[in-house]
């Protein structure tokens, strides 16, 4: 079958080995504010970001922010605003009304406003995309320059499922004209802490 | 059809090559912008580069260590020599869930393998789940570009698709209004799907997980929606470990669309609980690709669509004249490598500009590719009569001197005193639009004799 | 130094003044220059149309009437590119490889060997200079727009430095203008519009004068700036660093 053949014709056609080079880090460093490049970022893919003050309380901002919102899945680990309980195993469509989501973000990316999530957030998966806005909770500690940085941060993880999330979803494939809102979350809101 | 044939219909309406050019340019700009934000850019993409090297170098390893992997974290991992192969193994799974309604994200390969149709033939439902695929698959119409697949497409027709296909009302194009319809109408299609099959960005050997970019949101929607989750992969997509994604998700989206990175970069290392997650690995002519010494760097293309957007005539010619699942520059010199005879007017496509090379995020040299196919081509697909006569009596008459004085004595001559009529016929391509140039008294050579004593 | 003048063959046959430009300027900066008579073509029309293996000989003929020079200088980037680049299908005796390592494009000749971006020359226009890509890309005369490295371009280190000459800035920069060659006739309608863009993106600089290095695109933009009577003259850069108006 496939297999067999396709190494085989690999190990036929292959050039000799070429070396694996060192990645030299100090090419990509910066002195940058990681708190201001991140927020920029958030912007410029499309969210926005709340930093909650001191005297604020979360609940109270969310709901100022999204006074529609009916239908909230929240978690312990960030605020208790939720109106839906979720566990594992609550079947996807049952989510298809969800109003919004509030997931704990586990650190930023200055780079590119991306926030790293991952299936430790949130119990069902589709969560994050089905749901029609969206909420990120940071810990404003929490950030790091670039990928390279992000990658050794998660190096120790347990894999499962895991996304770094930049921004709500989006699309511009009518005309290049950019749309905010395609298939996944309509908004994305990054509330740091 | 040859390329030049469907570009020149291409370009019997100027309005629209020159709202396509501009729309593309558009995005070339946005990654230039991109690009230098980034510090250490240019050594990015040597270090992209020499990545894909190494993977194409030792590749059956890289792939036995992937396999053995995601083996581990409960991935099914199937292997496909063909298209064909390909098609059966997708079908199986789905035959095996007696699935009937799919939901697809966007994959070159299953493009390459011409799956939707596969499967349509077996009556079951494939939705691309892609705004720009969705649009090009109600339209029945292929991709016209591998990030961009309706690019071709003005929101007026985008808007008249819908009305007939989504029953929405007239919107004269508005941009949002679609959006949210097809939204509305995808939403359903996911939540309704029996299985989800997603491209593969980036699989991983030290892991066995593989990540799947999309802006959209479609392929999770998809594959976290479904009870089955298919990925299929070119064997070339292997990456050795994951800290190189930092390398190459640095790249992609800056390259493709100007992005830092796309909404969504999912990272997939095991199935959700209770699941199934099968991921089909293809060689499909890689194999035989990668036996060829000058052009096996076409294998490091990680589909970004950067040399589609900067190629000046992909810009002026459309996707479609390329007749071929991946167009463009990149298209150019790995579709050749299937078919040399349908293909071989892509080669020629070119004027060897290089400005797709000095934007390839993993620097395949393309334009040198370019230039190596036609000297296969010239020798392997039978040329036009006239082509090839008038170019082998040219390399006679320039390696010898006497011979050359005639034949630029005669020519010059032509040019001079042949009536109008006869140097603008038909035959000649050149004076269609353009003036041949006006001959001189002397050439140089006559000046020199006549003006210089010291004769080389 | 001795110096043997290239002067590509559509240049000695159709632009004898761009030929004589290249002369005069290299004599006036105290070049010793030599043409020799026999020479023809460097192949790159053959390579570059998929015919390389019958440009062979074009190309033996090309090393046999050079090597004997310390440099090898022509008004064309594209062509000493050709040589630089695709002479890799003759066998790599020591003539090709010198023939090879001292071609040189005029302006890059001037700039880098001679050392000098002022030439004493004048000319009071407002010109756009086109980068063919050959030149830029293949030879690295300048900085290209895709790459993120610092500017530089070699020709306009020259063209600043000729009194009164305003060089224009264009919206893009160094797209290619689609003479590409054989490409040219083979796939008209694109060649054609990509001309007719690059005129117009000079029009709308308020360019009076285009100008390159490489006169096989000027020929393919005169061609178009003739055959629609716009407004736009066309010289070659040896040209204009070879007058004193």
């Amino acid at each position: 079958m496939g297999r067999e053949a396709i190494l085989k014709s690999i190990k036929q056609n292959k050039p000799a080995l070429l070396p694996l080079h060192e990645i030299n880090l100090e090419a990509f460093s910066e002195e940058v504010n990681l708190l201001d490049t991140f927020k920029s970022n958030v912007e410029l893919v499309g969210g926005t970001i709340q930093e909650l003050k001191k005297n604020e309380n979360l609940t109270t901002e969310i709901n100022k922010r999204y006074p529609k919102a009916k239908k909230i899945v929240g978690n312990s680990q960030t605020s208790d605003i939720g109106t839906i309980p979720i566990s594992k195993e609550t079947e996807p469509h049952q989510l298809e009304n969800i109003d919004l989501a509030i997931i704990k973000g586990e650190f930023g990316v200055a780079e590119n406003g991306a926030i790293w999530i991952s299936e430790q957030d949130f119990p069902i998966r589709v969560l994050p995309f089905i749901t029609n806005d969206l909420v990120i909770v940071l810990e404003k500690e929490n950030l790091c320059l670039h990928l390279h940085d992000a990658y050794k941060k998660i190096a120790g993880r347990e894999r499962s499922f895991g996304l770094f999330i930049s921004g709500p979803s989006k699309t511009a494939d009518i005309e290049q004209c950019l749309v905010i809102g395609a298939q996944g979350a309509m908004s994305l809101t990054v509330v740091l802490i | 059809m040859s390329h030049s044939e469907k570009a020149a219909v291409f370009n019997k309406n100027e309005a629209k090559v020159n709202w396509h050019d501009k729309a593309l340019w558009y995005v070339r700009e946005k990654r230039d912008n991109a690009a230098h934000g980034v510090k250490g850019w240019e050594y990015l993409r040597e270090l992209a580069s020499g990545i894909k090297a190494n993977v194409l170098s030792n590749l059956d390893d890289y792939l036995i260590e992937f396999e053995a992997n995601a083996l581990a974290n409960g991935i099914k991992v199937h292997w496909a020599s063909s298209a064909e192969e390909h098609n059966q193994i997708v079908s199986k799974i789905l035959e095996d869930k007696k699935a009937k309604k799919v939901v697809k994200s966007k994959s070159m390969l299953t493009e390459e393998c011409h799956l939707n149709p596969y499967l349509e033939n077996k009556g079951i439902e494939v939705v691309d789940t892609d705004l720009g695929e969705y649009i090009v698959q109600i339209a029945k119409e292929s991709p016209s570009h591998i990030v961009l697949p309706a690019i071709h497409k003005t929101k007026e027709e985008v808007d008249e698709l819908f009305q007939e296909h989504l029953g929405t009302t007239p919107s004269n194009g508005n941009p949002e209004y679609l959006t949210n319809e097809a939204r509305k109408h995808l939403r359903k299609k996911f939540l309704q799907a029996d299985a989800a099959i997603t491209g593969v960005n980036f699989a991983i050997a030290e892991t066995g997980g593989i990540v799947v970019c999309t802006n959209e949101g479609n392929a999770d929607m998809g594959s976290h929606s479904a009870p089955v989750h298919i990925a299929c992969m070119g064997i070339e997509k292997i990456i050795p470990k994951e800290e190189h994604l930092g390398i190459f998700l640095r790249l992609l989206a800056r390259s493709a669309t100007g992005q830092p990175i796309t909404t969504y970069s999912s990272h997939f290392n095991k199935p959700t609980e209770g699941r199934e997650m099968h991921i089909v690995i293809v060689d499909n002519g890689r194999t035989e690709q990668l036996s060829r010494e000058d052009f096996r760097a076409s294998l490091h293309c990680i589909r970004c669509g950067a040399c589609m957007n900067t190629c000046p005539i992909y810009r002026r010619s459309g996707g479609h004249s390329y007749d071929a699942t991946i167009p463009g520059p990149i298209g150019s010199i790995l579709s050749p490598g299937k078919d040399l005879t349908k293909h071989s007017s892509l080669p020629f496509a070119s004027t060897l500009c290089g400005s797709c090379s000095n934007v390839c995020p993993v620097k395949i040299n393309i334009h040198e590719q370019l230039y190596s196919w036609r000297q296969i081509i010239t020798k392997d697909v039978k040329q036009p009569l006239v082509k090839k006569t008038i170019l082998k009596i040219a390399g006679v008459v320039l390696s010898n001197r006497t011979l050359y004085n005639i034949g630029g004595k005669s020519a010059r001559f032509m040019l001079k005193y042949a009536p109008r009529f006869m140097v603008y016929s038909k035959l000649n391509a050149w004076g269609k639009a353009r003036e041949l140039p006006e001959v001189k008294n002397q050439n140089f050579d006559d000046w020199y004799k006549e003006k210089r004593k010291n004769n080389g | 130094m001795k110096v043997g003048l290239f002067i590509p063959c559509y240049i000695n046959q159709l632009y004898p003044q761009v030929a004589i430009a290249t002369l005069e300027l290299l004599e006036k900066l105290n070049v010793d220059v030599y043409y020799p008579s026999t020479q023809t073509c460097c192949g790159q029309p053959l390579g570059n149309s998929g015919y390389e293996e019958d440009s062979k000989g074009a190309c033996q003929l090309f090393v046999e009437n050079f090597k004997e020079y310390d440099f090898i200088v022509g008004p064309s980037g594209s062509c000493i590119y050709h040589i630089k680049k695709h002479f890799d299908i003759l066998e790599q005796t020591p003539e090709v490889v010198k023939v090879r390592e001292n071609a040189y494009e005029l302006c890059e000749f001037i700039v880098k060997i001679l050392g000098k971006t002022e030439v004493g020359a004048s000319f009071p226009y407002k010109v756009g200079l086109h980068k063919s890509c050959h030149g830029l890309r293949g030879l690295n005369l300048g900085s290209c727009s895709e790459r993120m490295e610092p500017h530089y371009s070699t020709e306009e280190d020259l063209l600043n430095n000729v009194k009164g000459l305003e060089l224009v800035k264009l919206n893009r920069e160094d797209e290619c203008c689609g003479f590409g060659g054989t490409f040219s006739v083979f796939e008209e309608a694109v060649s054609v519009k990509m001309g007719k863009d690059k005129i117009k993106d000079h029009l709308d600089s308020g360019v009076e004068v285009i100008t390159g290095a490489d006169h096989s695109c000027l020929m393919h933009l005169e061609g178009l700036i003739n055959r629609d009577n716009k407004p736009l003259r066309v010289m070659h850069i040896a040209e204009i660093l070879n007058k004193t108006l």
